[in-house]
């Protein structure tokens, strides 16, 4: 396995109210080139964290030791050129205020020094590539007249846009209703595998992470409490926590919890 | 006699000089101790009815029966004494309830309000309260914020069956909350159900957890009915075009690996 990105002991603490509260704890990790690695947990795992880690998005207020190495790139990451982030919020991502075809041309522009005619028809493409319809017009749409799946791709386009290594999801489809999440997931995986990017899926969803990833990384107050390949993780999982989200799952396959016999209408 | 009959509710949105109908010819009811779920994408009307049930906004068109009366005519005195017996749960409770309220404060309102319990009584029954959703009484002091979001919601529904509610619309009101607890609180809900044969109006977009919890679901697109019946029955073998499109989106564990479309 060639590592893209090595995580070493990487520590990570807020200070809050006075209060330091370790939100990653000693996390060694590697991501290797061209996977697509989930990471899920519960609320407070510190899944978030450590992708903001990664994409070096940390709030100046948080204390880090440790250390992540990137033997797979010949520099220093870089946020919107070597990675792209894409969070669960468009809305709140994306400017209100700009059309969306400048927000995807001004990573392009910024990041691969394209002249502003060569950005613009680069984002006409990327739309074309997430599957907005009519990408022509869109360029000159703003986030308000799109539907929250169509502000989503948007946001993946200008995540994609400078070509990154390392594309990383943070709750990417959470907001968005089952038919669209489904989509977006199709999405993200096509456009992974035809740029040959490296994925870092953060999510909640213990099964949407199953169908999306090749290797799981569970996470449970900033521990990695168990690292394995998809089918081991949802086959045969070492840790009791790990079980324990599993079982949690609710599938359609799940038997009902509600004793149907003891309606008496 | 069914406790809720909702018969050809429409509910229409008007956008610059386009009309939208949100809810559009929806008919359904409700047995009393039964859940009947709500499910489809986004915009297919599904909080929208939520809303018109609870009285939060007004149809278009249609009617709704509760209780054996026509809801829609009751007002003032009648309307605030039946409100009582329908009550609400939401996905996010921070924003349900005043953020600078104690616990205690929350599960007051109800008791004085639908003059349920005299003021001297009234710890007495938040205590009762409290434990009736499993958490403790030395909680009641604790501010709305302080607590965690699984306990949080255990309050919003302390809260709804403070009136003794015989109906309670969950609007999506587990489907933010850790998978962990998730579980607990569907358990609880289900236990209350049992114990005190309140009947859900269940909304949500997780098919799997209907499937669990619910004894019919409606499948909702655009508006209209696509589909309803027995939860299982349906989720298990869905005829229409949405209903299929749900259970293919539904997240599995072990799906065979597909090649990206």
């Amino acid at each position: 396995m060639t590592a893209l990105a090595t995580i070493r002991d990487l520590t990570v603490t807020y200070r809050r109210d006075g209060s330091e509260v370790a939100a990653l704890k000693s996390i060694n990790l590697d991501i290797a080139v061209g996977e697509r690695l989930a990471i899920i947990g519960e609320s407070g795992s510190g899944k978030s964290t450590l992708a903001l880690a990664i994409a070096r998005l940390l709030p100046a207020s948080s204390a880090v030791s440790g250390g992540i190495e990137w033997p797979g790139l010949a520099h220093a990451p870089l946020g919107g050129r070597d990675i792209g982030f894409v969070f669960q919020d468009p809305s709140a991502s994306l400017d209100p205020v700009m059309a969306i075809g400048k927000q995807i041309a001004e990573v392009a522009h910024t990041h691969l020094g394209l002249t502003w005619p060569q950005a613009y028809a680069k984002a006409k493409h990327l739309l074309e590539r997430v599957r907005l319809p009519d990408p022509g017009s869109a360029l000159r749409a703003f986030p308000h007249q799109l539907s929250g799946g169509q502000k989503q791709r948007v946001a993946i386009a200008a995540a994609i846009a400078a070509g990154p290594k390392l594309l990383i999801a943070d709750e990417a489809t959470s907001a968005l209703d089952t038919i669209v999440q489904a989509e977006i997931v199709a999405l993200i995986r096509r456009l992974v595998t035809e740029d040959g990017m490296t994925l870092l899926f953060i999510s909640h969803d213990i099964a949407l992470a199953a169908e999306l990833a090749e290797r799981i990384a569970v996470f449970r107050h900033g521990q990695l409490v168990e690292l394995g390949t998809t089918a081991e993780i949802v086959g045969a999982p070492a840790q009791a926590y790990t079980r324990t989200l599993l079982d949690a799952h609710i599938g359609l396959d799940a038997k009902p919890l509600l004793n149907r016999a003891g309606l008496d209408v | 006699m069914s406790l809720l009959t909702v018969s050809n509710l429409t509910k229409r949105y008007h956008r610059g000089d386009k009309t939208i109908a949100a809810v559009d010819d929806v008919s359904f009811h409700i047995d009393s101790g039964e859940t009947l779920a709500l499910a489809g994408p986004s915009g297919s009307g599904k909080s929208t009815i939520a809303r018109l049930v609870l009285r939060l906004i007004e149809p278009d068109d249609g009617r709704i029966d509760f209780e054996g009366d026509d809801f829609l005519a009751l007002n003032g005195a009648a309307l605030r004494v039946r409100r009582a017996r329908l009550q609400m749960v939401f996905q996010d409770p921070l924003a349900a309830f005043n953020p600078r309220a104690t616990v205690a404060r929350v599960l007051d309102d109800p008791l004085r309000i639908h003059g349920i319990a005299s003021r001297s009584e009234r710890p007495r029954r938040i205590a009762a309260l409290l434990e009736r959703v499993g958490l403790t009484a030395d909680l009641a002091p604790r501010a709305i914020h302080e607590i965690s979001g699984g306990q949080r919601q255990r309050v919003a529904i302390a809260r709804a069956v403070a009136t003794k509610p015989s109906l309670i619309v969950l609007d999506e009101a587990v489907s933010a909350l850790d998978v962990s607890v998730r579980g607990q609180i569907l358990d609880l809900l289900l236990d209350l159900q049992r114990q005190e044969r309140i009947a859900y109006l269940f909304i949500s977009h997780d098919l799997g957890v209907i499937r669990a919890i619910a004894h019919r679901v409606v499948l909702l697109d655009a508006g209209r009915i696509a589909e309803s019946g027995d939860a299982c029955a349906v989720i298990d073998a869905p005829q229409s075009a949405i209903g299929k499109a749900l259970v293919a989106a539904a997240p599995r564990l072990n799906r065979t690996k597909q090649d990206a479309s």
